[in-house]
């Protein structure tokens, strides 16, 4: 058995001062940092904190027992498990049988031998180590199925899905959702001329540029190769040609440095508003988008148009 | 149960469970003097308000804090005392608190004793 126990915080709710004493004395020789509660509703307010994953809970407290602070816990979604023991001086199975079935992981008879409680609080150490493995492997999994690997960005699927469920929110408001498609410009002549690993580099910078100029609750995906969309909820068709215009503008200023030389890009951007299409649906918005899009490349790239097409929105703008 | 006999505290034990540490046994029994003194008066006024939940609960919570620092007999007299509190048998309860402040007694000369 190690000596000492990982870092980690402990709740030790106990009423009795003697008995709590000796546990934060024991605790604290194996390494943890301790956070004492001395009846129920201490306890139930020290387990709100996240980084409370242990807790010693006496059976008999002041304001709320064992068993009940352990149903609570039980019944609230805290994001991460929190292992429970139960500290007891009852020994009768019915008593044992009820403490587990209101949601500890354990239990032990006063007083407490330390030996066995170190062995078990380790047991409870290694059960939230595998829960910390298997939340990150989720995470990790989550980003591969919804980020692009490359930019990083939000990937085609979960760019559409999110497109789908503003339009939802937006329509339940009453709320604009905007959306801007956007291309990147002759992003084929980069790779044939100076390599794939430069058109990656551009690709990057670009998701970058882009990410910092958007407001925090609006989304960007890579749609295709170098088509990306970006979903603006709460956005108006104003609003979006503007944010869209100062993006060009960011963009086309920036030079990319990629195999040793700078590389100028520029985009073009086809902007739409949910509230100029009769019945906006995510296809649909994504069809007007493009039609914007294709708008700008045929009136000469780098600029920003919106849909519906008008001949005087398409206008040129210099860097 | 008889009042005498008996040794008030298993030393060897309660030093065990403290890694042989004199001065932090101390500090218990520090706090344990102040349990004694605070809940030993509780116990009279619930036993006087014939409240047998409190009963219970105070016995209780001596009980634990005698089993903690291994002091055999005040732990029987505590559970007695918790017993009677669930028994609702006010005789039992004040008898017991008796034997509990008695045994104190005899504890204090045990640990006085040079």
């Amino acid at each position: 058995m190690p000596d000492k126990i990982p870092k980690r915080t402990i709740l030790v709710a106990e009423d009795d001062p003697i008995s709590s004493r000796i546990l934060e004395k024991k605790l604290k020789g194996w390494g943890f940092e301790i956070l004492l509660a001395k009846d129920g509703r201490g306890a139930w307010e020290a387990l709100q904190r996240p980084d409370v994953r242990l807790a010693l809970l006496d059976w008999m407290m002041p304001e709320a027992d064992g068993p009940e602070i352990c149903r609570r816990i039980r019944e609230t979604k805290k994001a991460n498990y929190t292992y429970i023991l139960l500290l007891t001086a009852r020994d009768q199975s019915q008593d044992i049988i009820a403490g587990l079935q209101a949601g500890a992981d354990d239990y032990m008879i006063k007083p407490v031998n330390f030996l066995e409680l170190k062995a078990r609080l380790q047991t409870g150490q290694r059960i939230i180590d595998l829960e910390d493995k298997l939340l990150l492997t989720q995470a990790q999994l989550t980003e591969l199925a919804t980020k692009d690997g490359l930019t990083k960005l939000w990937n085609r699927t979960f760019i559409i899905k999110f497109l789908d469920e503003e339009l939802i929110r937006a329509r339940r408001t009453s709320s604009p959702l905007s959306l801007i498609m956007l291309d990147l410009d002759y992003f084929k002549k980069i790779n044939d001329e100076r390599g794939h690993q430069a058109g990656d580099k551009v690709l990057m910078r670009i998701a970058e540029i882009l990410t910092q100029g958007v407001r925090p609750y609006d989304k960007i995906g890579r749609y295709g190769g170098d088509e990306l969309m970006i979903v603006l909820p709460n956005c108006d068709r104003g609003s979006v040609c503007l944010i869209a215009e100062r993006l060009r503008r960011v963009c086309a200023a920036e030079q990319i440095r990629a195999n040793g030389k700078a590389i100028k890009v520029t985009f073009s951007a086809g902007c739409v508003s949910s509230g100029h299409l009769v019945r906006p649906t995510g296809d649909r918005m994504i069809q007007a988008g493009d039609k914007a899009l294709y708008r700008s490349k045929a009136a000469g790239r780098n600029r920003v148009s919106s849909f519906p097409i008008q001949k005087t929105r398409a206008r040129k703008r210099t860097t | 149960m008889t009042a005498d006999g008996g040794i008030p505290m298993n030393k060897a034990e309660a030093l065990d469970r403290v890694d042989g540490d004199e001065t932090f046994l101390q500090e218990l029994l520090n706090l344990y003097a102040a349990e004694y003194a605070e809940k030993t008066v509780a116990m009279e006024n619930a036993i006087r308000a014939a409240d047998f939940r409190a009963v219970r609960e105070l016995g209780h919570a001596l009980k634990g804090s005698s089993a903690n620092l291994s002091l055999p007999r005040l732990q029987d007299a505590a559970f007695d005392m918790e017993t009677a509190g669930l028994e609702k048998n006010i005789d039992g309860a004040r008898e017991a608190l008796i034997r509990f402040r008695h045994e104190y007694r005899r504890l204090k000369d045990y640990l006085e004793t040079p």
